[in-house]
């Protein structure tokens, strides 16, 4: 047996394994720290810097020493630092290259902080594209800030088709034709000489008396000529206020939506540019003070930060995709248990975060990218107790992604937050004093939001410097109420939801807030009114004087027309009058002989009747 | 490799027992069909240090299984995935997924549990064939070898002597 064992090779065995094991405990420091540098340095885009990574045998894991990570978009200031991060890691599982994290708990950490020298990464040739997606990222923030302020009058209505523009252009076009038109009709027309010649032509010819049947025909010849030329002239006049009509017609119709046009613009860019708020990014501030807006926008951004390293069941299916092409590798097969394995899991995660208002303890179970391995979501519990003017605040979220679409879902709660000299934001407005306790929930689903917030104030106190009536009224009408709720509710895309806010004060705010809203509106609109104006004057022209014009010889050409039509049937009456009161005339005159016969005739034989009755009458006597 | 090689030689030459050299590369079966870095075969190597085996028959029956191990993969990983599946299996194999210390020696990999079963059977086989054909070669081979007109030839050149500078 003595000649099978070799003890120089156990000796050289564990020689060989404790150098090894040292040599990993020698490098293990710098090789994490060189990683997190590295590593974390791409993922954040600026520098993450460590000052210092030391293993732990009791229980087995590793120390992280002052971690900063710089912010990207402002290079002087930590977006993250903590003082230390100490893991307890399981060594069996390391040897499968899987981290498990029993627990990290994170002390001192803090957001926004100086930096004494730039968090910029020195940019090299292979960055250049990420660089330019960045740079387009940027603008994308720009103009989305762009989009969040209200664009002056000038800008819209240089920036917007608008149909004062497109009316106006027709206008004066068509404007200009019918004018051309109107004038070349009104040019072929008898002017106030000709008429009159016509009139002296017409008297001339119908005065006097018929001389004889040659006398009358020839008088017949001239008549007709004068006729025609009047006819002519007659159909001159009825084409020439036909164009005219037609023309009026047209332009009055184009006019009317001339004068249409800078109110239907004013409506299509009041609705495009909603002019009813500074946007719903500052809607939370508004409604909840500074602090509560930053906190929203730094859970925003840590959550977009977070959620791309979430993966999903989708990305499940890729890996087994690659284990497919590594077949030489063979498959690890899983069974149930109850202590599943992931590539990398931290079981729980402790956080101390310090914010202006105390500390927040913040508590992260099972983080993982591979949920669907544990069968367990990523929990969230933060909480603070007896923060300055905060009673209490619990924040409870769960970031699922077991399944596909992910949802992620997040409840609050905040009591007793005290309000002290909050600027309303509108007529010097100031919540002097009053408590607040807030209650929302939020689920996220393929990148739409579901939110819904209660704010309750209570012992509310409101006072105002501003001398305008609305300011006093409002505050006069505040001064009654001591308790009221703010609703509000975000549905859709989580950057820019819709954003729905009811409160209880409605009826009492809502004026208040309108005439304030109102009144920024009402800049905007004159000027935008004045714009439009401006424009619509520029295509008006001196149409209405034009208009006038067309008016005049319109009337004109009626005048003139009925004066030929007047001599036209002036003279064909006289002419049939002569005719008739000749024959009257030797009618009455026949009569009246025949009557002034008749008359001497009955005469006569009454006063034979009446000799003959007298000499009876003496006869009888 | 040369030395190591010289060494096998020797080794196979001098009076070291059979069995060691067998062990060496029965041993190496092992290392050479199975993943490299795999728990087991800390165990292994442990085992070839302290058991008092030809090192250098070792180390190249090693890279003599790892070759060999290209082309039995498939086999191996096509017999591990069956065991691994086998509804049978099922119980046993899931008890032992409960524990760190099996999950660490990968045993659910499909090419690692192939490779050590066929290593596992392959064993006592390469070890007896291993010293069988050890004792051959001594007693016959190396007999006529000597008596060869060549290695006569050969022992007087200068690789002989290279080859007994690095034996020693």
């Amino acid at each position: 047996m003595k000649q099978w064992i070799r003890w120089s090779g156990l000796v050289g065995f564990i020689a060989i394994t404790a150098l090894l094991v040292l040599g990993w405990l020698f490098a293990a420091g710098p090789i994490i720290k060189y990683s997190i540098e590295r590593f974390g340095s791409q993922a954040a885009n600026a520098k993450v810097e460590v000052e210092g990574v030391a293993l732990t045998f009791d229980p087995f894991g590793i120390e992280i020493n002052q971690l900063t990570v710089a912010n990207a978009d402002n290079p002087m200031e930590n977006l993250l630092q903590f003082e230390r991060a100490v893991a307890d890691l399981e060594l069996l599982p390391l040897l499968l290259g899987k981290g498990i994290v029993n627990e990290v708990a994170l002390t001192g950490i803090a957001f926004s902080t100086p930096r004494q020298t730039s968090g910029a990464l020195e940019k090299s040739a292979s960055n250049d594209d990420s660089d330019d997606n960045e740079e387009s990222d940027k603008e994308e923030n720009k103009e989305i800030g762009v989009q969040q302020t209200l664009p002056t009058a000038d800008e819209l209505l240089s920036r917007e088709p608008l149909l004062t523009e497109q009316r106006g252009k027709a206008f004066k076009n068509s404007f200009t034709t019918i004018k051309a038109d109107s004038d070349k009709a009104i040019a072929a027309l008898p002017d106030s000489d000709a008429l009159a010649s016509y009139e002296d032509e017409f008297n001339r010819i119908t005065s006097g008396r018929f001389e004889s049947l040659e006398d009358f025909q020839q008088r017949k010849k001239e008549f007709d000529a004068l006729k025609k030329r009047i006819k002519k002239d007659q159909k001159a006049i009825s084409e020439a206020s036909k164009v005219i009509a037609n023309g009026k017609e047209t332009l009055q119709g184009q006019w009317s939506g001339l004068q249409a046009a800078p109110g239907e613009d004013f409506s299509n860019l009041k609705s495009k540019y909603k002019l009813d708020g500074a946007g719903v990014a500052n809607l939370s501030r508004l409604l909840f003070g500074d602090q509560v807006g930053e906190w929203s926008q730094k859970g925003l951004y840590w959550y977009e930060k977070v959620s791309p390293f979430l993966v999903s069941d989708d990305d499940g299916e890729k890996e087994s995709e690659e284990e497919e092409i590594k077949r030489t590798q063979g498959r690890f097969i899983h069974f149930e248990t109850d202590r599943p394995l992931p590539d990398l899991l931290i079981r729980q995660a402790q956080l101390a975060v310090q914010l202006e208002v105390g500390e927040v303890a913040v508590q992260v179970f099972d983080i993982t990218h591979q949920q669907a391995v544990i069968g367990r979501p990523i929990r969230i519990i933060a909480k603070g107790n007896a923060l300055k003017s905060i009673e209490s605040l619990a924040i409870n979220g769960t970031l699922d992604r077991r399944v596909s679409p992910g949802k992620d879902t997040f409840d609050l709660s905040m009591q007793g937050m005290a309000l002290n000299n909050y600027d309303v934001g509108a007529m010097g407005l100031k919540l002097d004093r009053s408590q607040l306790n807030v209650v929302g929930d939020a689920a996220l689903i393929s990148g739409e939001i579901n939110a819904n917030t209660v704010a309750d104030f209570s012992q509310a106190q409101f006072s105002s410097k501003d001398k305008t009536l609305v300011a006093i009224e409002t505050t006069k009408a505040l001064a009654k109420i001591d308790r009221f709720d703010i609703r509000a509710t975000a549905k859709g895309k989580l950057k820019a939801p819709g954003v729905d806010i009811q409160s209880n004060l409605d009826t009492q705010l809502s004026d208040a807030f309108n005439k304030r809203l109102k009144e920024k509106q009402q800049e905007l609109e004159v000027k935008l009114k004045e714009g439009l104006n401006e424009k619509l004057l520029s295509y008006a022209g001196d149409y209405k004087d034009q208009l006038k014009a067309m008016d005049l010889a319109g009337g004109s050409l009626a005048d003139k027309q009925a004066k030929l039509k007047e001599m036209a049937s002036s003279e064909l009456t006289s002419f049939a009058d002569q005719q008739k009161a000749d024959a009257q005339r030797k009618l009455d005159e026949k009569k009246k002989a025949e009557q002034k016969k008749a008359q001497e005739k009955a005469d006569k034989k009454k006063k034979q009747l009446q000799k003959e009755a007298k000499e009876k009458l003496m006869n009888l006597f | 490799m040369i030395a190591m090689l010289a060494k096998l030689l020797k080794a196979l030459n001098s009076d070291s027992a059979p069995g060691q050299i067998a062990l060496a590369f029965a041993l190496a079966l092992i290392t050479g069909l199975t993943p490299l870095f795999s728990l087991h075969n800390v165990f292994v190597l442990f085992t070839a240090c302290i058991v008092r085996i030809n090192f250098g028959a070792f180390l190249l029956g090693t890279l003599f299984f790892s070759g060999l191990a290209y082309l039995l993969d498939p086999a191996a990983i096509a017999l591990g995935e069956s065991v691994l599946t086998h509804a049978a299996a099922q119980g046993f194999l899931t008890d032992l997924y409960q524990s760190d210390f099996w999950r660490a020696t990968r045993f659910n990999n499909t090419l690692v549990m192939g490779s050590f079963i066929i290593s596992m059977i392959g064993f006592i086989p390469v070890l007896l064939l291993a010293r069988w054909l050890i004792t051959v070669y001594r007693h016959k081979v190396m007999a006529w070898v000597e008596k060869l007109k060549i290695t006569k030839i050969l022992k007087a050149s200068k690789f002989y002597k290279v080859y007994q500078a690095l034996a020693e």
